[in-house]
C-alpha cells in the first residue's frame, strides 16, 4: 500500500509538471478533435497523430499518446449520442440509448453521464493498473518463451470467440494477419520473406499502415457507397449535467460497468470490446422496465461508456507488464514507444520508473481534462457534426495521407494505406470482420520469435508447451474457450449479444 | 465479383459471399506459397524462414477452401453491387498523394515532387469528386482553406519532415527569406484565395436560387 502511494506520487509529480500537463492537455484536445469526425475510431485518430510526438521527450510523447486516445474514445461517444454514427465497435451501444435521449432533449445529460460515468471508470482503473502493476511484473518474469507464445495463443482464441460472425471467417482473418507480419526481413536468417522483391517491404509492414488503410481508408470507401443521412441534434445543448434523478438513476450502472470493463480490458485479445456490451445486456437485465431501453433509458449510457473507459484503460495493464498489446490501439503504444527507444514489457516499470508512474498518473488527469475539455467545448463538436460528410471526407483522407507519410517520409507507406484500404473495404463485402486481422498481426512477430526460442530451449519438441505447467493451463482454457464457443447453444447466446 | 448474381432460387451456389471470399483466400495463400518457394522451412528445433509463414499459408488456403465448400452447402449472404466509381477516385487521390509529395522514381521515370502545397489540394479535389453530391467550387474552397492550415500545422508548428514547395522551386526563393516565412505568406494567400472562393461561391448560390424562384 506504502509502496503504492509513493508509486503514485511519483507518477503525479512527472504528470503534473507544467509540460507534460500541457502536453495532456493537447493531446486530449487533438484525440478529441480527430474522434469526432465520423467514421474516425481511435485506432485511425493515433495512426494519424503519432507523427506530432515525435519531436517530445519519451515520456511526454507516452502522455500525449495516451491523452489523445482518451479523446479519440471520447470523442467516439459523442459521435455516437449525436448522430448515430458511432466511429467504432465500442460506441455503437452508446448509440442505441444515448442517440435516443438526444432526440429526446436529453443529449446534455447524455454527454455529461459519459464524460462522468467515463472518469469515475478511469480513476478506478488508475488505480487498479497502479496496484496491479508490481504484482504482474512480477509474474511476467516467471514467463519464458513457451509461456508467452501460450499466452498469446490464448489471447488469439479470445479474439476469435469475441468476434461477431462466423468462426471459421475470424480464424482465417487471424491467420491473414499473422501471415502479413511475416512479411519481411526474418531478424533470426536474414531472409527477405514475400517481399516481391521490393526494398520497402524489407522492414515488414509499418502496423500504423495497417491499421490506418483497415480503420481509416477502408471506412472512407464503404461510407461513399451510403447515401448521407445524418441526424445531428438541432438546437442548442442546453444543460450538460444530468438532473438529480438521473444521477440516481446511474450510480450503480456507473461501478457495475468499471468493474466490467476493467475485468473485460485485462483480457487479452481485446477483450474490451466486449465490456460495454455486456454491461449493456445487464443494465437491460436488471432494469425494472427493460423496454425503455433503446428510447432513451440513462442506464444504457451510463453503464456501457464507463464500461468502455475502463476496459480501454485496463488493456494497458497487458502491454505495460507483459509487452503484449491487446489490442489495435496497444499495438500502436507498441510502435511509438520503440520508436522514443523504450521496449515495452516488465523492465519498463523497473528500469523507468518515472516513465511508467508518470504515464499512469497522466491517464488518471487525462480523463479529468476531458471531463473540463468537453463539457464547455460540446458546441463545437456540434458544429463540426453539421459540416457534410462530402467535405469531411477528403480532409480526413489528406489528413491520414500526411500523418502515415510523416512516419517514415516513405510515399510507398501512402500507397501501401490505399492498397490495405481496398483489401479492408473487400474484407466487409466479403463478410470477414478486420479487427482479428489485425490483432494476429500485432501479436505475429512476438509469437513466431517466442515459438522459435521455445523450440530451441526443448531441443524442437512440441510437447514442451503441455508439460511446463503455466503454458498447460494457458493452452487448456484456450481449448476450454474454443469447446464453449462451438458448442450451439452458447454461440445463439453470444450472437444475441452481438445483434442486441 | 459483381457478376455473381442473387443466389436465391435454385442455385447451386448458396452462399456466394462465402464463395468469393474462400476463393481471395485460396488465392492470397497461394501467393504467399510461390513467393516463400525458395525458403527453407528448417526443422522444429531450428525453425528456418519458411516455417511459419508457409504453415500459415498452407492453413489460410485450407481455411479459404473450406469457406467456399461450405457456399455449396449452407444458404449464406450475397455480394452486395458495389459502386465503383467512388472508391477508384479515393485511391487515385490517395496514389496522387504519394507519388508527388516528393520525387518518386517509377523504373526509369521520375515524377517530379510537387509538395504539400500541390499534392494536398489536388489529393483533395480528387477524392472530394468520388461522391455524387460534390459541388467543384465547395471543393476548391475546401482545398484552398485546408492545405494551408495543413502546411501551418505541420510544416509550421510540428516541424514534421514534410516538403512543403515544389522541389524545383526551393532554389528560387528571394535571397534572406527563410522557407517558413514563405510558407507563412503563402498560406496567408492561399486563405485569403479561400474567402473569395467562399463568397463568390455563396454569392452564385444566391442568385441562382434567385433565378430558379
Amino acid at each position: 500500500m506504502d509502496t503504492l502511494i509513493s508509486n503514485l506520487s511519483l507518477g503525479l509529480s512527472v504528470a503534473l509538471g507544467l509540460q507534460n500537463l500541457a502536453l495532456a492537455f493537447l493531446g486530449c484536445l487533438v484525440g478529441t478533435l480527430i474522434g469526432v469526425l465520423p467514421g474516425v475510431g481511435p485506432v485511425a485518430t493515433i495512426a494519424m497523430l503519432l507523427p506530432i510526438t515525435f519531436s517530445l521527450d519519451p515520456t511526454g510523447a507516452l502522455i500525449m499518446l495516451a491523452g489523445i486516445y482518451y479523446g479519440a474514445q471520447y470523442g467516439g461517444s459523442t459521435t455516437a449520442i449525436l448522430v448515430n454514427i458511432p466511429g467504432e465497435a465500442t460506441s455503437v451501444v452508446t448509440a442505441l440509448d444515448g442517440h435516443a435521449m438526444a432526440r429526446r432533449g436529453r443529449a446534455g445529460a447524455a454527454l455529461g453521464i459519459a464524460a462522468l460515468g467515463s472518469f469515475f471508470a478511469g480513476t478506478v482503473a488508475t488505480i487498479l493498473i497502479a496496484a496491479m502493476g508490481a504484482p504482474l511484473t512480477r509474474v511476467a518474469l516467471l514467463f519464458g518463451p513457451s509461456e508467452y507464445f501460450a499466452l498469446m495463443i490464448m489471447g488469439l482464441v479470445f479474439a476469435v470467440v469475441l468476434a461477431g460472425g462466423s468462426l471459421l471467417k475470424a480464424v482465417a482473418m487471424i491467420m491473414l494477419g499473422l501471415l502479413l507480419s511475416t512479411v519481411g526481413t526474418d531478424l533470426e536468417t536474414g531472409d527477405q520473406r514475400m517481399t516481391f522483391g521490393q526494398p520497402f517491404l524489407w522492414d515488414g509492414i509499418d502496423f500504423a499502415v495497417l491499421a490506418m488503410g483497415v480503420f481509416g481508408v477502408s471506412e472512407i470507401l464503404r461510407n461513399l457507397g451510403q447515401s448521407e443521412d445524418r441526424d445531428v441534434v438541432r438546437g442548442a445543448i442546453s444543460r450538460l449535467l444530468p438532473n438529480r434523478k438521473e444521477l440516481r438513476q446511474s450510480v450503480a450502472p456507473v461501478v457495475r460497468g468499471t468493474l466490467l470493463g476493467s475485468a473485460f480490458g485485462i483480457l487479452p485479445g481485446n477483450g474490451a470490446i466486449l465490456a460495454p456490451f455486456a454491461s449493456y445486456a445487464v443494465e437491460k437485465k436488471l432494469a425494472k422496465d427493460p423496454s425503455r431501453f433503446g428510447k432513451g433509458a440513462i442506464e444504457g449510457v451510463a453503464g456501457p461508456e464507463s464500461a468502455n473507459n475502463a476496459g480501454a484503460q485496463t488493456s494497458f495493464i497487458p502491454l505495460l507488464t507483459l509487452g503484449i498489446p491487446a489490442n489495435a490501439v496497444m499495438a500502436l503504444m507498441v510502435g511509438a514507444m520503440t520508436i522514443h527507444g523504450i521496449i515495452p514489457g516488465p523492465q519498463v516499470m523497473t528500469g523507468n520508473p518515472s516513465l511508467f508512474w508518470g504515464m499512469i498518473a497522466s491517464m488518471w488527469i487525462g480523463n479529468l481534462m476531458l471531463l473540463i475539455i468537453n463539457l464547455p467545448l460540446v458546441g463545437l463538436w456540434v458544429r463540426l457534426l453539421k459540416v457534410p460528410y462530402r467535405l469531411l471526407f477528403p480532409a480526413i483522407l489528406v489528413f491520414c495521407c500526411i500523418g502515415i507519410y510523416s512516419i517514415n517520409s516513405q510515399p510507398t507507406d501512402v500507397l501501401l494505406i490505399g492498397l490495405f484500404g481496398s483489401l479492408g473495404f473487400l474484407l466487409i463485402r466479403f463478410g470477414f470482420e478486420p479487427a482479428p486481422m489485425l490483432l494476429g498481426f500485432v501479436l505475429g512477430k512476438l509469437m513466431e520469435e517466442n515459438l522459435r526460442r521455445a523450440l530451441i530451449l526443448s531441443r524442437g519438441s512440441l510437447s514442451t508447451f503441455v508439460t511446463e505447467p503455466i503454458s498447460a493451463g494457458l493452452l487448456a482454457v484456450s481449448v476450454i474457450l474454443l469447446v464453449i464457443a462451438l458448442v450451439p447453444n452458447i454461440r445463439k447466446g453470444r450472437d444475441k449479444v452481438f445483434s442486441e | 465479383m459483381n457478376e455473381i448474381k442473387n443466389a436465391t432460387g435454385r442455385s447451386t451456389i448458396r452462399a456466394p459471399q462465402n464463395l468469393a471470399g474462400g476463393l481471395a483466400l485460396v488465392a492470397v495463400a497461394a501467393l504467399a506459397l510461390w513467393q516463400l518457394r525458395d525458403l527453407t522451412a528448417g526443422s522444429l528445433s531450428e525453425m528456418g524462414s519458411a516455417l511459419m509463414p508457409r504453415a500459415l499459408a498452407v492453413g489460410l488456403g485450407l481455411m479459404g477452401l473450406a469457406l467456399a465448400v461450405s457456399a455449396f452447402l449452407r444458404p449464406g449472404l450475397i455480394i452486395e453491387r458495389t459502386e465503383l466509381h467512388g472508391p477508384v477516385l479515393v485511391l487515385l487521390a490517395i496514389v496522387f498523394f504519394a507519388v508527388t509529395i516528393r520525387p518518386f522514381a517509377i523504373g526509369p521515370v521520375t515524377i517530379p515532387g510537387l509538395g504539400l502545397i500541390i499534392s494536398a489540394p489536388v489529393a483533395i479535389v480528387i477524392a472530394g469528386l468520388a461522391t455524387p453530391e460534390a459541388r467543384f467550387r465547395e471543393l476548391v474552397a475546401l482545398a484552398l482553406g485546408l492545405t494551408p492550415f495543413c502546411m501551418l500545422m505541420f510544416g509550421d508548428l510540428l516541424n514534421l519532415p514534410i516538403p512543403i514547395f515544389p522541389a524545383s522551386l526551393i532554389g528560387s526563393f528571394p535571397d534572406g527569406w527563410s522557407q517558413k516565412a514563405v510558407l507563412r505568406i503563402t498560406s496567408a494567400v492561399m486563405l485569403a484565395a479561400t474567402v473569395v472562393v467562399f463568397v463568390t461561391d455563396r454569392q452564385k448560390s444566391i442568385s441562382d436560387q434567385g433565378s430558379e424562384g
